[in-house]
């Protein structure tokens, strides 16, 4: 048993445009080891809430958040974010967030509406927007 | 009266008898990879320098050939895995709980790796989860299966064959160890993988081709190549998988975890 699409490839002399293809993949990493599964990608919520922790880690960065939902109850968010590589180059720095701030995060949420998922961007309180990538990187993906 | 007299030679042929028959029966211990008279020992040139910073790029996965046959016993994670992902689920994902990606997986995932190649092995690490590789240059053979300590990533011997690195690893964990976690393809502790490293376009690509084998998993052998680009712009970075972390990461916790093979038959 023999698979060797990747040197049937280079032998038809498309390596070139492969390997130009392929470099995109190192800014978008779209997949992780912390899997997906349960995530709506295709949809984003939108959840306003009190910051109680914004840890600036590897190999993920994430936000626990306190949101009072329609029922008047305190529930906790988690958003799983990109490594500090990333959100460095899209202009964050450790302290962009913090606790007892009141932010807006939107987010690829659950399919069964649990609270929590993962980060696509951030409103602040002085109205300042922030997102995983720089402009022009392409839709967000995970860095782990 | 009369002393009996040894002249220095003959004390120091008792003396080294003696220490000779004092000595345990032991088998001489191989010198490490890094004591400065295995390093010093002359060897020819090697045809590259690997030490550098690597990522991969392309398919991150080792996605099985057209008609490949798992055992019975692979099978059934198989089966789980796929009846899984149909519901949107996520089986085993030991992975994201923090067990080692190990071999093959740690030298493809999104995070670079860092290469540090000397006369007498290569040191590997990963930035995810800043996982460990040896590779052993020296001349030594293979631990014997009966007192090697199975790993993640495997016991590695390289040698050099005309422009091309060649490893052999063996010796492999057999539990939350996985060739290809999202498929549910497990490995066992029959894997063995081969490795031919090229180095191209003056040392900026790096090409492997890996021949996998595990006949407690699956049939024949599994062929595919891979591709990595230097990195310059960027140096290893602790990164570890904690606790803390995982509390906070929402889908660990989700509804969409599968953890157990009854979880999931039919």
């Amino acid at each position: 048993m023999n698979w060797s699409i990747a040197r049937r490839s280079r032998a038809l002399g498309v390596a070139p445009l492969l390997a130009a293809a392929l470099a995109l993949v190192e800014v978008a990493p779209v997949d992780a080891h912390h899997s997906s599964a349960g995530i709506d990608r295709s949809k984003t919520v939108s959840v306003e809430g009190t910051v109680k922790t914004f840890r600036w880690a590897n190999p993920h960065s994430w936000i626990e958040m306190e949101v009072v939902n329609a029922a008047g109850e305190t529930e906790i968010w988690n958003f799983e974010m990109l490594p500090p590589t990333y959100l460095i180059r899209a202009g964050w720095t450790r302290s962009s967030v913090k606790a007892g701030d009141r932010i807006r995060v939107e987010a690829n949420g659950f399919v069964n509406g649990d609270p929590g998922g993962l980060f696509v961007s951030v409103t602040l309180a002085d109205g300042t927007v922030l997102t995983q990538r720089p402009p022009g990187r392409g839709r967000g993906g995970r860095g782990n | 009266m009369r002393t009996s007299r040894i002249g220095p030679l003959a004390r120091a042929v008792l003396g080294l008898a003696a220490i000779l028959l004092a000595a345990p029966a032991v088998p001489a211990q191989q010198l490490s990879a890094l004591a400065p008279e295995n390093l010093a020992r002359p060897r020819p040139a090697p045809p590259f320098d690997l030490t550098g910073m690597w990522l991969h790029s392309g398919n991150e996965r080792f996605d099985p050939p057209e008609g490949f046959v798992l055992t019975p016993e692979a099978q059934v994670h198989y089966d789980a895995a796929q009846r899984a992902t149909a519901e949107n689920k996520i089986y085993r994902n030991d992975i994201g709980l923090c067990w080692p990606a190990g071999m093959p997986i740690m030298m493809t995932r999104v995070w670079p790796v860092a290469m540090m190649q000397y006369p007498t092995a290569i040191y590997m690490i990963s930035e995810l989860m800043n996982s460990l590789r040896v590779v052993y240059l020296d001349g030594r053979t293979h631990t014997d299966p009966d007192i090697a300590v199975p790993s993640f990533n495997g016991e590695s011997i390289g040698r050099w064959e005309g422009d091309s690195l060649v490893i052999d690893t063996r010796h492999f964990v057999d539990h939350h160890h996985w060739i290809h976690d999202r498929l549910g393809i497990p490995a066992s502790d029959a894997l063995r993988i081969v490795e031919r490293i090229r180095m191209l376009e003056g040392g900026n690509r790096l090409e492997i081709e890996f021949t996998l084998i595990d006949p407690k998993v699956f049939e024949g052998e599994w062929v595919m190549t891979k591709f990595w680009n230097r990195v310059t712009d960027r140096d290893i970075a602790e990164v570890e998988c904690l606790p803390e972390l995982n509390e906070h990461m929402p889908t660990v916790h989700s509804e969409f975890q599968v953890r157990d093979l009854e979880e999931i038959q039919p």
